[in-house]
C-alpha cells in the first residue's frame, strides 16, 4: 500500500513539475533558455521538483490558513461581541458541509482514471492509501491551524482539541455515507441537484444562525464530537473493509465521464458555452428571408439564446425586482430616500461594476470561438477581410442590442429612483441615462474588439495569450476602482460618455485595420 | 484460450445497439471486427471492458468470469496523461505492474518495439502527435501482457511504415493472446486478420471464407454490411 501511495504522490509531483516547465517554456524570456530536452531528468528537473515540493506544501498550508483566517475575520467583523461562540459555530457547521461536499473517494478525476484504468493500479489499495494520506495530511494541517487560531481568540485548548478530533472523524462518516448511498442508488448523491441544493441550503441557513443570536454551544460541539468518534470509527472500518472499489470506479469512470470530469477546468469552461438542447431547434420564421452571413449570424445567436438572450432577460427581471424593492423602501423611509439620492448623485462609478457583471460580452465571445470560429477559421473564405468584418458588424449589432435590455432597465430604474427621491434635474437625468446606455455599448464593443484583435483561445478554450488576460484583468480592476470614486454624477457621466464614445470609435478603427491579420487560429 | 460472449444486450435508452450476442473468440487468431459507422463496435469493446453497464449477458475467459485485468484496451482516441514524458509514462507503468510483467526489458527496447526514437522519450505526451500517442497506448497494452487485447481503430493514424511494423508485432502476439481489432478499412482487416467478424443489425457474425477468392470474399462482406441499410 505504501508503494502505491509513493507512486501516486510521485505521479502528482512529476505531473506538476512538467506542467510548470511547460508554462515556463511558453514565456518569452524562457523560450530560448530552455531547450527541448527540458523534461529529461537532470539537474534542472531535480531543482524544480524540490521547489515544487516546498511550493505545494506552502500552498496547502497557506490555503488552510486562509480558510481559518477568513472565518475569523468574518466573525470579528460581524459578531465582535460573541467572537469565540460564532467562530466555533461557523467552523463547526462548515465542517459538516465539508463532510457532504468534500468526498474524495468517489469523485472522478483524470489522475484517478490514469492510476486505475491506464496504469492498472489495484483500485482497493489505491483508494485506501489515498484515503489515509488525505486524512493524515488534513489532520496535520487542521491541528496547526485550529491550535493557532484557537489561541488567537483565547479559547480553552480543550475545545480546539475537540474540533481537531471532530474534523478528523467526520470525514470518515462523509465518505462512508457517500459510498453507502452510491451502493444503494447507483449514483453519487451530489449528482442529484435537488437533494444537493436542499442539504446545502439547510446547512447554509444553520451557518447564519449567529445573526439571530443562536449558536451551537461548545458543550453541544463536544457531545457531537464524541458521537463522531464512534460513528467515524465504524465508518473507517467499513471503508477499509470494502473490496469492490474497482467495480465502483469502473462504473463511474466511463471515458466520457472522466474526460468531462466536473473537476476538469476544460470541461467547466466548455460546459459554460454549450448549446442547450432547447435551443437546438430554431423557429423557421426567424430565418425567413435571411441569407448568407445574415442567416449565419441569426442561427448562431438563436442557438445561444440561453447564454445571451435568456440570461439578459433574467438579469433584467432581477434588476426590475431590485428597483421595485428600492422604490418601495424610498416611499416608506425618508432617510433611505436621502441615501439613495446621495448615492445616485455621487457614486455613479458603481454602475460601471454593475454593467461589467451584467454584460454578456465575455462569455459570448467564448461561445463564438468554441462553437463557431474555431472551425470556421480553417476556411479561406471565412478569413477574407470583407467577410470577417461584415460578420463582426452583424455580431456587434446583435450583442449590443441584447445587452441594451438590462442597461435600459438600469437607466430607466435610476430615473424612477431620482424622481421618487424628488431630487433631480433634467441634466442629471439625461446624462446618467446616456452614460448607462453607452457604457453597455462600450462593454459589448470592448469584449468583441479584444476577441477580434487578440483571439486568445486554443481549441480547449484555454486563454493562451497573456495580453488578453492582462486586458480582462485591467477591465475588472478599472471597473472596480471607479466604483470607489465619489464624484458628482453629472461630471462623471459626461466624462464617461466622452471616454466611451472615443473608445468605441478607436476600437472599431483598430478592428477594421488589424482584425483581418489578428483574427486567426493559434 | 477462449473468450466466450453470451447473450450480450446493450441498449441506449430506447435504441437497441447490441442484441443477444453470442460469440466465441479464440487465441491464436486476430479477429477483424467490421461494422458501419455507429454499428456499435466501440460499444461492444466498452461492454467487454466494463466501461459501460450492459443490459444483460456475460463474458467468460476459459470458463472463468472475465476480469478487466485480463484486458488491454487501446481506444480510438488515445487517452494518455499529457504532462508526463513518454519515458516517464512507461516507467510508471512498468513500476506499478512489476509483478505482472515479470522480466523487464530496457526502456529503449520497449520504445524500439513501436518505433519511437530516443529523443521522443523525453518529450511530453501533450506534444506527441495523434499517431505517436496511439503507439504509446498500444505499447502500454502490449507490455502488460493481458490475455485479451482490444484495439479500436488503432492503425489508422499511423504512417505506413509503422503500420507494417505494428502488423508484424500483432501477428507475433496472437499466439498467446486473443486479439480483436476493429476497423472500417476492409483491406486492412483482410490483410491482417485471420477471421472477419461483422457487427451488423445488432449481431456479430463470422464471415466464412468458404474457398472464395479475395474479390468474392470482399463482395460477401460488403453485401452483408449493405443489408443493414436495407433492413
Amino acid at each position: 500500500m505504501i508503494n502505491y501511495l509513493t507512486k501516486s504522490l510521485e505521479f502528482d509531483l512529476i505531473y506538476s513539475v512538467n506542467s510548470f516547465l511547460y508554462v515556463l517554456k511558453g514565456l518569452p524570456i524562457f523560450k530560448d533558455l530552455l531547450t527541448e530536452d527540458v523534461y529529461k531528468s537532470g539537474l534542472l528537473k531535480r531543482i524544480v521538483s524540490a521547489f515544487m515540493i516546498v511550493f505545494l506544501l506552502a500552498r496547502s498550508l497557506f490555503l488552510k490558513f486562509f480558510y481559518f483566517f477568513m472565518i475569523l475575520v468574518a466573525c470579528y467583523e460581524i459578531f465582535p461581541d460573541t467572537l469565540v461562540q460564532s467562530y466555533f459555530h461557523i467552523y463547526f457547521v462548515l465542517t459538516i458541509i465539508g463532510m457532504f461536499i468534500n468526498n474524495k473517494l468517489l469523485n472522478t478525476s483524470k489522475k484517478k482514471y490514469f492510476s486505475i484504468a491506464i496504469f492498472k493500479m489495484n483500485a482497493n489499495k489505491y483508494a485506501k492509501s489515498t484515503l489515509i494520506w488525505n486524512q493524515l495530511s488534513n489532520l496535520f494541517l487542521n491541528t496547526i491551524c485550529i491550535l493557532i487560531f484557537g489561541s488567537l481568540i483565547n479559547s480553552p485548548i480543550i475545545y480546539s482539541i475537540s474540533l481537531i478530533i471532530f474534523t478528523f472523524f467526520i470525514r470518515f462518516i462523509g465518505e462512508a455515507l457517500n459510498i453507502k448511498f452510491y451502493k444503494k442508488y447507483h449514483y453519487v448523491w451530489y449528482s442529484n441537484t435537488r437533494l444537493y441544493v436542499s442539504i446545502l441550503t439547510i446547512l447554509l441557513i444553520i451557518v447564519c444562525l449567529p445573526f439571530i443570536n443562536v449558536y451551537c454551544s461548545l458543550k453541544f460541539i463536544n457531545i457531537i464530537t464524541v458521537i463522531c468518534i464512534v460513528l467515524g470509527t465504524i465508518s473507517a472500518k467499513y471503508l477499509f473493509e470494502i473490496n469492490d472499489y474497482r467495480l465502483m470506479y469502473q462504473k463511474i469512470f466511463s471515458v466520457v465521464n472522466v474526460m468531462n470530469s466536473k473537476n476538469d477546468k476544460d470541461y467547466l469552461r466548455q460546459a459554460m458555452v454549450e448549446v442547450k438542447d432547447k435551443d437546438k431547434k430554431i423557429d423557421s420564421k426567424k430565418l425567413k428571408g435571411k441569407k448568407g452571413y445574415d442567416l449565419f449570424n441569426t442561427i448562431f445567436f438563436e442557438r445561444h439564446r440561453e447564454i445571451l438572450l435568456r440570461s439578459a432577460r433574467k438579469y433584467s427581471f432581477i434588476l426590475i425586482g431590485i428597483y421595485i424593492l428600492i422604490s418601495y423602501l424610498i416611499l416608506i423611509d425618508s432617510s433611505f430616500s436621502t441615501s439613495v439620492s446621495k448615492f445616485l448623485h455621487n457614486n455613479l462609478g458603481w454602475f460601471v461594476v454593475i454593467m461589467y457583471f451584467v454584460n454578456r460580452g465575455a462569455i459570448i465571445t467564448q461561445a463564438m470561438f468554441f462553437n463557431c470560429d474555431h472551425a470556421m477559421l480553417n476556411y479561406n473564405f471565412y478569413r477574407k477581410p470583407k467577410n470577417l468584418l461584415g460578420l463582426f458588424k452583424k455580431r456587434l449589432l446583435t450583442v449590443s442590442k441584447v445587452n441594451l435590455l438590462p442597461a435600459l432597465v438600469i437607466a430607466i430604474g435610476n430615473i424612477v429612483l431620482l424622481i421618487l427621491c424628488r431630487n433631480y434635474d433634467l441634466l442629471i437625468i439625461v446624462s446618467t441615462f446616456l452614460f448607462i446606455i453607452f457604457l453597455s455599448i462600450f462593454f459589448s464593443v470592448h469584449y468583441l474588439v479584444i476577441y477580434y484583435l487578440l483571439q486568445p483561445f486554443n481549441k480547449n478554450l484555454e486563454v493562451r495569450k497573456i495580453s488578453y488576460s492582462f486586458v480582462t484583468l485591467l477591465t475588472y480592476f478599472v471597473s472596480y476602482t471607479l466604483a470607489n470614486v465619489t464624484v458628482n454624477s453629472i461630471v462623471f457621466s459626461i466624462l464617461g460618455l466622452l471616454f466611451t464614445i472615443i473608445y468605441i470609435i478607436l476600437a472599431l478603427m483598430l478592428v477594421y485595420r488589424f482584425a483581418p491579420k489578428t483574427f486567426k487560429l493559434d | 484460450m477462449k473468450l466466450q460472449v453470451s447473450d450480450l444486450t446493450k441498449n441506449y435508452g430506447e435504441k437497441e445497439v447490441l442484441k443477444d450476442i453470442n460469440f466465441t473468440f479464440e487465441s491464436g487468431k486476430i479477429y477483424g471486427l467490421l461494422g458501419r459507422n455507429g454499428a456499435g463496435k466501440t460499444t461492444f469493446f466498452n461492454s467487454l471492458n466494463e466501461d459501460i453497464e450492459i443490459d444483460s449477458g456475460e463474458f467468460k475467459l476459459d470458463e472463468e468470469v472475465l476480469n478487466t485485468d485480463d484486458i488491454g484496451y487501446a481506444t480510438a482516441t488515445p487517452i494518455v496523461p499529457e504532462f508526463l514524458t513518454g519515458k516517464e509514462f512507461l516507467q510508471f507503468f512498468l513500476d506499478i505492474n512489476e509483478k505482472r510483467i515479470g522480466k523487464r526489458k530496457s526502456i529503449d527496447d520497449y520504445f524500439e518495439l513501436v518505433q519511437l526514437t530516443k529523443e521522443d522519450q523525453d518529450v511530453l505526451l501533450k506534444e506527441y502527435s495523434h499517431g505517436m500517442k496511439n503507439k504509446m497506448q498500444i505499447l502500454i497494452n502490449i507490455v502488460a501482457n493481458p490475455k485479451v487485447i482490444l484495439l479500436d481503430e488503432p492503425l489508422t493514424a499511423l504512417d505506413i511504415v509503422v503500420q507494417e511494423d505494428m502488423k508484424k508485432l500483432l501477428k507475433t502476439l496472437k499466439k498467446d493472446h486473443i486479439i480483436i481489432f476493429s476497423t472500417h478499412i476492409l483491406e486492412l482487416a483482410m490483410d491482417l486478420c485471420d477471421e472477419i467478424v461483422v457487427l451488423s443489425n445488432k449481431h456479430l457474425e463470422l464471415i466464412e471464407k468458404d474457398n472464395l477468392n479475395t474479390k468474392k470474399y470482399k463482395d460477401k462482406i460488403i453485401n452483408l454490411l449493405k443489408e443493414e441499410e436495407n433492413d
